[in-house]
């Protein structure tokens, strides 16, 4: 029985006795105007966002699972638990969560729903957007929701769990998530391949093959990985043993190709350096060869790498920082600038005394306004962490 | 008043929305509204006071400015194949938008197309056959129902087992809000940060508005596709097949299961697609994807039903049977309408492993009230469909057919359930909200509403009931 096996894990709070302090927590802020900081595994404390907060609420600690029934795939956990601890507890049952954001696996599930983050599985299992059934909130208001549930399909009313996914802790604090899960393929190979980004994106466009994730890495990125120093599509397929040998016979022909120890996609979430800046670009999936083409060359300029989810049309841009002078903030800026220009851009990390001037704040468009307004009025949760004026 | 006049009012508004529509597009007679009473379930009917029916987004605008202009509510509507009340009108106008048919572009490089609200679901996939792609949700009225009202729903089917429900295939939307204004939901180019408005949106039930033009994705059409039937002298065992293919790793694109009232109710109608009629329960299993590997996952599908005591497994050997076999699947509801004048449709979740203890507590629920239960649903997803056919004429078994409809329903949600899974709560199930959820989540869903529609005019007294939009503690001190 899964739940015994996982016992240990579990919080020692009830899941409402967490929340119902958080409310109180989050009620006395609202009263004393003392905008709260959510932080995760904190992570994302170095990305340079803007926040104004002058208190933390740490989600760290209340980790573990609440339920699971291998059965049902289905998963409810605590927002402190890491996806570390996740994998560990499913691969036990032969499941996943198939979610693989950039960054460490000492990441929360949490923060990744918060953040809305998501990795290379998102080329076949979609971003946690997807993935999530549901989730317990301690809105700006002070009130304990519960959004959604525990079953693969729900629209029993309005879709507030929708809402709060990748809304970065701005209209509540996220406390309880349930996720789908998915078994593990019978095969799970991942492959390196050397092809240009063009001739890859029309291989997975027409391929009878779909596979589990497709990520496109640049020189640079290669050779840091080992993998190579030309442009290399790393792939990833999954499932029976006749399905997987028919793909890679159909990935062979597109170029030089080699398997590769799954270890690699862990090596690629850690790759980028510490301090880096990172901008993802995204556009139509068939505009991402050309896309791919454009960023590298600027990428390049700056001593960066990129790589890329060819089927969702993101391209990842990460560029070394070296020092805070003048000098190097002018260039980033025009690094930056640059990327930008290229199409839609978001910026995961920046130095923070760059955020305000080169970012476009996010959720500020009428309707958006509208919900912070509802969920949190006095602006008590992460204010600024959208880029957001005060 | 009579059903041919309108009070003065009425008049002037009419006037106003046929100088809009034309005259013929503007509807006041009871004749001419009774098709606008009900919608796919039997047993609700309510009036519209006025019908309008625009041909273009130009019109729809038009149209909605000025029932803001005028304080009106108003209750989109599609097709009208909805399963839940959601598009009755009581006395209000009714915006239907079937006529916005155009499917304004195919991008077969991109798999996507960007359609109107009343594309109906089967002609989207027709017209991206040509190009190998089809539109993956595929709810059991497609040949009727709309893209809109798919949206308004998050409308499901069969094949959301593998390919996901309507929210995982827009990516992006126009819509039209109550108060006019126009708005882009989603990014069709590209990823979005902030607010997921567009997951919001979805599955909103015509109470945030209407969706003007979308955006959605197209799947790639399978190189292989192995449709499996398989028979059973036990719903339990039947039950018990579906839970180990799921915990073997095979994601069917579709998993259905029909017990035996269903089977002779298919089998007895126009729609008969060769089931066993001596079967407690047989499993329609399809799988597709490339042809490399398929027979493999189908070798296994077909040992893991023969394991739980399948009496029998066949698979379809063309497309013709493959087609056949749907049929009766897609057209039970139709086949049991044979049977029974009026039919009670739910379909509440239940997690995978309570269904063989969730599909005896229905069996014992249909005894003790005395109402005959015909079962038909997507077993993969957990997603139950019990059907109770009954005569709305006799007070004694209405009132039994609906006691043992909540009975089932209480009995979902005490199993970590939920009440719908694609139907929407529309009207008739309002009554199980509360059990649903606790007041504080009733009065966030309140507030999200009141930020698409502050005025309530989209589709009033559905989805979430009145006494749980208290004020929202926002309010006090909410900024403009």
């Amino acid at each position: 029985m899964a739940r015994g096996t996982v016992g240990a894990l579990v919080s020692v709070h009830a899941a409402s006795e967490i929340a119902t302090v958080l409310a109180d927590r989050v009620r006395s802020a609202r009263a004393a105007g003392t905008p709260l900081r959510i932080v995760g595994g904190g992570h994302w404390l170095d990305a340079g966002r803007p926040c104004r907060a002058l208190e933390t609420i740490s989600l760290a600690e209340d980790a573990g699972i609440v339920e699971y029934e291998p059965g049902d795939l289905t998963l409810t956990a605590r927002a402190g638990t890491t996806l570390a601890d996740l994998a560990r507890i499913t691969r036990a049952e032969g499941q996943w969560l198939p979610l693989d954001p950039f960054g460490s696996a000492t990441g929360t599930l949490g923060a990744t729903v918060a953040t809305g983050s998501a990795g290379p599985l998102a080329s076949a299992f979609g971003t946690p957007r997807d993935q999530v059934l549901g989730c317990e909130i301690v809105t700006g208001t002070a009130d304990v929701v519960r959004a959604g549930g525990r079953v693969v399909k729900n629209v029993a009313g309005y879709d507030l769990t929708r809402l709060n996914v990748g809304a970065w802790g701005t209209l509540g604090v996220l406390t309880e998530i349930s996720v789908r899960l998915r078994a593990l393929p019978e095969m799970d190979r991942t492959f390196a391949v050397e092809v240009s980004a063009a001739d890859g994106w029309t291989w997975l466009r027409a391929s009878e093959f779909t596979p589990m994730a497709a990520e496109l890495m640049s020189p640079a990125l290669g050779a840091l990985l080992a993998v190579g120093d030309a442009a290399v599509l790393l792939v990833r397929l999954g499932g029976n043993e006749a399905l997987v040998r028919g793909a890679v016979e159909s990935l062979a022909a597109l170029g030089p190709m080699r398997e590769v120890p799954a270890s690699m996609w862990e090596a690629l979430a850690a790759a980028e350096p510490p301090g880096s800046a990172v901008v993802r670009l995204s556009t139509a999936p068939s505009r991402t060869a050309a896309l791919w083409e454009r960023a590298s060359a600027i990428v390049e300029r700056a001593r960066g790498s990129a790589h890329a989810t060819l089927t969702r049309g993101v391209v990842r841009c990460i560029l070394p920082v070296s020092g805070d002078g003048d000098e190097e903030h002018a260039r980033l800026r025009g690094m930056v600038g640059a990327l930008q220009n290229l199409g839609t851009a978001i910026v995961e990390r920046l130095p923070a005394s760059l955020w305000p001037a080169i970012v476009a704040p996010a959720a500020v468009d009428p309707l958006s306004v509208r919900v912070r307004n509802a969920f949190d009025p006095d602006r008590i949760l992460n204010p600024g962490i959208l880029g957001e004026p005060a | 008043m009579t059903a041919s006049t309108l009070p003065h009012a009425d008049a002037a508004l009419q006037a106003r929305l046929a100088a809009i529509v034309g005259e013929r597009r503007v509807l006041v007679r009871a004749g001419e509204l009774r098709t606008y009473e009900s919608d796919g379930l039997p047993g609700y009917h309510a009036r519209p006071s006025i019908g309008v029916f625009p041909g273009t987004r130009d019109e729809t605008i038009a149209v909605v400015r000025l029932l803001a202009e005028l304080g009106m509510p108003f209750v989109p509507r599609g097709a009208g194949t909805g399963l839940s009340g959601g598009a009755l009108a009581e006395g209000v106008v009714l915006l239907g938008l079937h006529r916005l048919t155009r499917i304004i572009s195919i991008d077969a490089e991109d798999q996507r197309a960007l359609v109107e609200p009343g594309v109906v679901n089967a002609a989207l996939s027709r017209a991206a056959a040509p190009f190998g792609l089809h539109y993956a949700p595929d709810p059991s009225s497609q040949t009727a129902c709309t893209i809109g009202g798919n949206v308004a729903e998050n409308a499901g089917g069969p094949h959301c087992l593998k390919y996901g429900v309507t929210l995982n295939h827009v990516l992006a939307l126009t819509a039209l809000l109550p108060n006019g204004d126009v708005v882009t939901l989603g990014n069709a180019d590209g990823e979005c940060e902030g607010y997921d408005l567009l997951g919001a949106f979805i599955g909103s039930e015509g109470c945030f508005g209407v969706a003007l033009d979308v955006t959605v994705r197209l799947a790639r059409n399978p190189q292989a596709v192995r449709t499996l039937l398989a028979d059973f002298s036990s719903l339990d065992a039947a039950a018990h097949a579906v839970s180990a293919i799921v915990a073997a790793g095979i994601v069917p694109a579709a998993m259905e299961m029909m017990d035996g009232p269903t089977i002779q109710a298919v089998e007895a109608s126009i729609y008969a697609a060769g089931y066993p009629v001596d079967a407690a329960a047989i499993l329609l299993i399809e799988l597709d994807g490339a042809a490399a590997g398929i027979d493999a996952d189908a070798d296994r599908v077909a040992a893991f039903c023969r394991e739980a005591g399948a009496r029998g497994v066949r698979t379809a050997s063309d497309p013709a049977e493959r087609a056949r076999l749907w049929q009766g699947r897609k057209k039970a509801f139709g086949a049991m309408g044979r049977i029974s004048p009026h039919l009670v449709v739910q379909d509440a979740v239940v997690p995978r492993t309570k269904l063989p203890a969730m599909l005896a507590e229905i069996a014992r629920v249909a005894a003790e009230y005395r109402v005959k239960v015909c079962n038909v649903f997507h077993a993969g997803d957990g997603n139950l469909h019990p059907n109770i056919g009954y005569d709305a004429t006799s007070p004694d078994e209405s009132a039994r057919v609906h006691a043992a409809m909540a009975a089932i329903m209480q009995a979902c949600v005490a199993a970590g359930g939920t009440i719908t899974g694609e139907h929407g709560v529309g009207i008739d199930k309002l009554p199980y909200m509360d059990s649903l959820f606790s007041p504080a989540t009733l009065g966030a869903m309140c507030a999200l509403r009141d930020v698409f529609d502050p005025a309530r005019r989209a589709n009033p007294g559905k989805v979430v009931p009145m006494h749980s939009c208290r004020e929202w503690h926002a309010a006090p001190s909410a900024r403009s």
